[in-house]
């Protein structure tokens, strides 16, 4: 066999190796823990529902699908099914909070209605309140 | 009403098993009347696989043209339902249940439970995606159920 075949067949070798894995790779990636996540933006939690209010459209190009890095004052904190936790942040509006929802197994004990607290989340858009998803408390 | 109700759905074929759930589920129950309303983002559902997540929303869910999904019914036997009585009584949901920008009718059987401060309502339904005109590529059709297993789980309290 002339060399260069040999130098092709290695190379299709190690590309198709490769591309194998990175499928692999990629099929089994699972949602990221956005505790040390950079967020894309930083906001308190009655700037971005504010922002919400008054221009529904305009706040969901901008924040959804975005790491937020939210921060304000825990107004409830109520189990959801599965063993997540959702917790409310208070707006200053009392029909439309922020609402973190944590994912089975987070990270949650501890926090209670009064506290202060900063939290990624996904933002996955509004409906009569502002929800972040996927949510972690932000490591410092 | 609830702001933190629960919609999941889960279909399992021989290839592989896929689990989404949404626990962002805004719902009020109006139980003078019976009138029920669901609203959903579609970007709340969260999957096991992030790839999962990304194909749902923009290949079959297209969420960022459609992003919410609603359901807006009636139960229409909740006069069989004695709210000062704890205990489960079993309900039928009629409505309109529009998923990908498509409405359809649907009739539901469900559970109302009765209980201390609160209502629990829980039901469980099969959804083709065709029906709300979600194309799936014949390839990867093989790996999802025909109907795919909804779960509706909701956890109401009084309106304050």
């Amino acid at each position: 066999m002339k060399t260069y075949v040999k130098i092709a067949l290695g190379v299709v070798f190690f590309l198709a190796i490769a591309g194998i894995g990175t499928g692999i790779y990629l099929f089994n990636l699972k949602p990221k823990n956005l505790s040390r996540v950079k967020a894309d933006f930083v906001i308190t939690a009655p700037d971005i529902e504010k922002a919400f209010e008054e221009n529904e459209a305009a706040a969901t190009a901008r924040y959804v699908g975005k790491v937020i890095e939210v921060s304000g004052e825990i107004s409830a904190v109520k189990p959801g099914e599965n063993s997540s936790v959702s917790i409310s942040l208070k707006t200053g509006n009392d029909m439309s909070s922020v609402i973190c929802t944590f994912p089975p197994a987070s990270k949650t004990e501890g926090l209670s209605a009064g506290q202060a607290v900063v939290i990624h989340g996904d933002c996955s858009g509004y409906l009569m309140d502002v929800l972040l998803n996927n949510c972690a408390v932000a490591s410092k | 009403m609830t702001k933190n109700g629960f919609v999941g759905f889960f279909s399992h074929t021989p290839v592989e098993d896929i689990k989404a759930d949404n626990n962002q589920v805004a719902s009020i129950l109006d139980t003078s009347t019976g009138d029920v309303v669901f609203q959903v983002l579609v970007k709340s559902f969260h999957f096991d696989r992030a790839l999962m997540e990304e194909h749902f929303n923009e290949n079959y869910m297209e969420s960022d043209k459609l992003p919410k999904a609603t359901f807006k019914g009636r139960i229409t036997n909740i006069t069989t339902v004695d709210l000062k009585k704890k205990g489960t009584y079993n309900v039928t949901v009629e409505g309109d249940l529009t998923v990908h920008g498509v409405t359809n009718k649907v009739k539901v059987d469900g559970t109302l439970e009765v209980a201390d401060g609160a209502l629990n309502a829980n039901a469980k339904f099969g959804i083709v995606p065709e029906e709300y005109k979600i194309s799936i590529p014949g390839l990867v059709r093989e790996k999802i159920e025909k109907s795919l297993a909804v779960t509706v789980s909701m956890k109401y309290t009084p309106m304050q």
